[in-house]
């Protein structure tokens, strides 16, 4: 059951990227409006997967690296909706789609049966993985936006095909989209790497045992500590945050799957 | 005769070469061009995006070679060389140039295609040759039909609607850089046509607030009364500047006054904040070196041709109807300036036949011992019998000559008439 709602998620968010991306070629509000529609379907099947998890188990199996990949997809894609109130996103959607459909098209693929349930710590593996995952998952959104600010960016500096796509969002909304997502991910990904040092002292009696996803998620922790006060207390203009924003999240991505992955 | 039009525009030449031709004054270049003996008539137009002269000659390759040179040294502060003038500038000869005067007037040459203010600047640039005695009765017609042209276009397609001024395309760009206008503060220097159609533009975004910076603090002023807006001295730039997210700049003067020191200065006062410059000056107002602030997004007038060209792909249809009147016009004029081949002809045989009438009456009239009333019957009665006989050929002559084919008419009628003759020899024998 479950196998076949992230099925159908992962379908569905497919569709919603392949038609924004049309929308944008044929420069079309209403296709992209329907692409939104697609996305916000799919966000709603994706609820129901997760219903269905907890509903299976008496403590929902977040832990495990596909699942909790496809959490972020989630709450990426929730996100997004919520920021499309606010700001005029609509091409973005060609860009949010197509990465919520990995991340739930990567669950799909993993065999249930790698699934942990008893980790120890109580509630804390949950905790940590909710808020690590939510908190990447914004600053996801806010690397997809600072990597659609600078393709806008050369092309409104180069001059060339002024006459732009309809449904592509301004500068200045994708510069927003990018300090507010950092500004409510970087608070998130904190916690999650507190309940994540929590847990590891639960079961081992020190916060710190030195593995390599610990460094290598300290690291990413450090270096968006580092972007966010060039952000907010040092006023870096909006061209290197969104490089700096793209940077991060490409590291943030290795250094929390990539790594697992390569281990 | 011949028509002929030379001319640099928007899609001929880039920016830096148009700004070399600035015209304040059409009336000098005017007079030079009607001294010559090869040209007869000539009016000249000198917008932002485009410097056009057409002349009336009977001398197309003379006409066209006083033309250059008047590009090369005579129109605007700096020479152009001949690869400039020659590598930018276009050529149109009678029905093509006819054409493109029609297609000017009707605002479907312009950058922003349907745009309003190109037929006015037409009338202005018509009303100096007139004022000037450059104009003539060809090129008076010309542009009486040109105007006539532009109003059945926009009466009769829509190519008017849409954004169909250099402020509309601006504030679309400024849609790209910014979420919303609302509460965003412009900054417009200059305080000429251009600006005044920007403030109307702009009125309507809801911006915060509108600034109007000039050399001349009356006309901001008076600009800043009318569309709620204050009025500064250029002085005031640095502190101005500050504070603009749109600057939109149209003023005259030979060199930028938006130079890179000035906008790094104002940058600083205002960090990560995007800066949407639209210079519509020519000469330019924005020294193109302000490209390389990562936060200055600089528009001229060249990268808002290519806006506008994407905005009249949307209007085709209605392109395709307005190109289809200015072709319907244009055979219309042909037609009328074609039939004056047929006027010296005309002229001729009327001048030739009242000869004839004058030289009978004169024998008869002695003759006749009629009183003064009697007289006038009958110079009158000569007359009506005259014109009505010559009506229906000359009718007809005109109507052929509108023809490439008609030329055999007006060639068989001097023969018929004698009119190539001698006149002497062609004095009918005396039949007393």
């Amino acid at each position: 059951m479950t196998a076949l709602l992230l099925q159908l998620t992962a379908l569905l968010y497919l569709a919603a990227g392949l038609l924004a991306g049309a929308a944008l070629v044929v420069s079309h509000d209403r296709l992209s409006r329907v692409a939104v529609w697609g996305l916000g379907l799919g966000a709603l099947l994706h609820a129901l997967t997760f219903s269905a998890l907890h509903s299976g188990a008496a403590t929902p199996p977040l832990t495990s690296g596909p699942l909790a990949v496809s959490f972020m997809s989630w709450v990426g894609t929730l996100t997004f909706l919520a920021l499309l109130w606010r700001f005029r996103l609509l091409g973005l959607v060609a860009l949010v789609a197509p990465l919520s459909f990995l991340g739930v098209f990567y669950a799909a693929l993993s065999p249930p049966g790698a699934v942990q349930t008893d980790l120890g710590g109580g509630s804390l593996p949950h905790a940590h993985v909710l808020l690590a995952s939510a908190g990447l998952a914004l600053l996801g959104i806010a690397g997809v936006a600072g990597a659609a600010f600078l393709a806008e960016h050369g092309r409104l500096k180069r001059k060339r095909h002024l006459a732009r796509p309809a449904p592509w969002p301004s500068l200045e909304a994708l510069d927003r989209v990018n300090a507010l997502s950092l500004a409510v991910g970087f608070p998130l990904l904190t916690l999650g790497v507190v309940t994540g040092a929590l847990w590891v002292r639960a079961i081992h009696g020190t916060p710190w045992t030195g593995t390599a996803h610990e460094i290598w998620c300290l690291v990413a922790w450090a270096i968006y500590a580092v972007l966010v006060a060039l952000r907010f207390g040092v006023g870096q203009g909006a061209r290197r945050s969104a490089l700096s924003a793209l940077g991060g999240f490409v590291f943030a991505s290795f250094a929390v799957i990539g790594v697992e992955l390569l281990q | 005769m011949k028509l002929l039009l030379m001319g640099m525009n928007h899609r001929s030449a880039p920016l830096e070469v148009r700004e070399q031709l600035t015209i304040e004054d059409p009336v000098p270049a005017l007079r030079k061009l009607t001294a010559c003996d090869e040209i007869d008539e000539a009016v000249l137009l000198s917008t932002c995006n485009r410097v056009e002269v057409v002349v009336l000659t009977r001398d197309a390759e003379s006409a066209r070679l006083r033309l250059r040179s008047l590009f090369r040294r005579d129109l605007g502060d700096a020479a152009l060389g001949d690869r400039e003038v020659d590598g930018y500038c276009y050529v149109y000869r009678d029905g093509e140039a006819m054409r493109h005067v029609l297609r000017v007037a009707s605002a479907l040459d312009s950058m922003v295609v349907g745009e309003p203010q190109i037929l006015g600047q037409t009338k202005q640039a018509y009303r100096s040759a007139v004022e000037s005695g450059a104009s003539g009765p060809i090129l008076d017609r010309l542009f009486q039909h040109a105007f006539a042209t532009a109003k059945r276009v926009r009466t009769d397609t829509r190519i008017a609607e849409g954004p169909t001024s250099v402020a509309r395309v601006a504030v679309g760009l400024a849609r790209q850089i910014f979420e919303d206008l609302r509460g965003k503060h412009a900054l417009m220097i200059g305080a000429g046509e251009m600006i005044e159609l920007a403030l109307e533009a702009l009125r309507k975004e809801g911006l915060e607030s509108i600034r109007v910076a000039n050399r001349t603090a009356e006309r901001a002023a008076e600009l800043a009364v009318r569309f709620d807006a204050s009025a500064h001295g250029l002085g005031e730039l640095p502190n101005l500047l500050a504070d603009a997210d749109v600057v939109l700049t149209s003023i005259g003067g030979s060199r930028p006054i938006l130079t890179p020191e000035l906008m790094r200065s104002a940058l600083r006062e205002r960090p990560g904040r995007p800066v949407f410059v639209i210079d519509i000056g020519v000469p330019r107002n924005a020294d193109p070196q302000i490209d390389s602030l990562a936060e200055v997004f600089r528009y001229d007038l060249d990268d808002l041709a290519s806006v506008a060209s994407s905005n009249a792909d949307g209007r085709r249809q209605e392109l395709v109807r307005a190109e289809a009147i200015v072709g319907e016009e244009q055979q219309r004029f042909e037609g009328w300036f074609a039939a004056l081949r047929a006027v010296p002809t005309i002229k001729h045989l009327r001048a030739q036949v009242e000869a004839i009438r004058l030289r009978e009456l004169e024998r008869a009239l002695p003759r006749l011992a009629l009183d003064d009333g009697a007289r006038e019957g009958v110079e009158a009665l000569t007359r009506a019998i005259v014109n009505k006989i010559l009506h229906a050929p000359l009718s007809r002559l005109r109507r052929e000559a509108e023809r490439e084919e008609g030329m055999a008419y007006l060639e068989i009628a001097r023969l018929l008439f004698g009119l190539d003759d001698d006149p002497e020899r062609t004095e009918e024998p005396d039949d007393r």
